[in-house]
């Protein structure tokens, strides 16, 4: 062995000699038989994994019972997350299939009207894009209002 | 691989894999079970990390929050208490940068005189004496090393996890696992000595 014989035995023994080979296991025995300084250090080693696994530190009974409270509210919060984007997911979905649907119909539909009312192209086709445009454009004035109305109630309350 | 190693390990796989079922469902009463289960070593781990109860205490719940949000990412092939661990350590060392941007050695500062307070079990007067005694020169010889070395020793010989584990915990190389343990246990040593003297 090239290495410091007593700086290997104190390495092992800080890494807990359970995982040595036989032979390492073998080699160290004999080191500690022969070395009285490495068999205080073992000795003093030992004494310390002893005290260290005695010092009685617990967790309190208030601090569990508190983490499995925040957890289960926390879990529950998750899950109505979930269920939330679940829906909008959903409406997504069923927006978007009745859109595809509806649109040539409604495109039909007008196309009709503006022959029957003799009104040129451009002009049903302008009625057909406001018509199709105007849902989402209302509800997308009504979440700004109301993102507006929750930022202005935020800002008031912190102030 | 024996018979009886290969029923340990399939005991532990198949333990691993309920617990990774049930963190992916989020299950609460699984969640409830392992709190239960891990809340001493966990705390333990947080103590010696910090050398602040109180701040231990609060990594306690945001790990285990954590553990909630992120279950999905637990994988069956590794011990629950390694990746609990490893959460565990992640939050405080972002808590401890966030607040003060050094690594972990720099907590030194903050730890002078700070003890570690073992909770009231009521034992004998004489007893509480002695293993106050103890306690405290434990504490303070521990908190006189660097961070990491202390980690590495309470995971090896308080929780008694393997080097891999330790590795796998901290996110440090094999080599760097039996470095620290020998230095921090050179470093450790004469101080117990010492407060012995």
């Amino acid at each position: 062995m090239s290495r410091d014989p007593h700086q290997q035995a104190r390495e092992w023994i800080a890494c807990g000699s359970q995982g040595l080979a036989d032979s390492q296991q073998t080699w160290l025995h004999i080191h500690l038989d022969q070395c009285a300084s490495c068999r205080d250090y073992a000795q003093a080693a030992e004494q310390f994994v002893r005290s260290l696994r005695s010092v009685p530190l617990a967790a309190d009974r208030s601090l569990v019972r508190t983490t499995q409270m925040r957890v289960r509210a926390h879990a529950q919060q998750l899950q109505q997350k979930q269920e939330r984007l679940w829906l909008v997911r959903m409406s997504c979905i069923l927006v978007g299939l009745s859109a595809a649907i509806t649109t040539p119909l409604l495109w039909r539909g007008f196309e009709w009207i503006g022959e029957s009312a003799h009104v040129s192209s451009p002009v049903w086709q302008v009625g057909f894009m406001v018509f199709w445009i105007s849902p989402a454009l209302a509800v997308s004035l009504i979440f700004l209002a109301r993102g507006i109305h929750l930022t202005d109630a935020n800002g008031t309350s912190r102030g | 691989m024996n018979a009886a190693a290969c029923y340990l390990v399939n005991g532990m796989v198949s333990e691993t894999s309920v617990i990774a079922r049930g963190l992916r469902r989020r299950d609460p009463d699984l969640l409830d079970r392992l709190i239960e289960q891990y809340q001493h070593r966990l705390l333990r781990y947080l103590i010696y990390l910090t050398s602040n109860r109180e701040l231990a205490e609060d990594m306690f719940q945001e790990t285990w929050i954590r553990v909630l949000e992120r279950g999905h990412q637990y994988d069956p092939k590794y011990e629950f208490s390694t990746w609990l661990l490893s959460i565990a350590r992640h939050l405080t060392v972002d808590y401890l940068r966030k607040k003060k941007p050094a690594s972990l050695d720099g907590l030194l500062d903050e730890e002078e005189g700070v003890s570690l307070d073992p909770p009231d079990l009521r034992p004998s007067a004489l007893e509480l004496i002695a293993q106050q005694e103890q306690s405290d020169q434990l504490s303070a010889a521990l908190v006189g090393i660097a961070a990491e070395y202390r980690e590495a020793i309470v995971l090896r010989f308080h929780e008694g996890l393997a080097l891999d584990e330790i590795a796998a915990v901290t996110g440090a190389p094999l080599g760097t696992v039996k470095s620290r343990l020998y230095r921090g246990l050179n470093a450790l040593l004469p101080r117990l000595k010492g407060a012995q003297a």
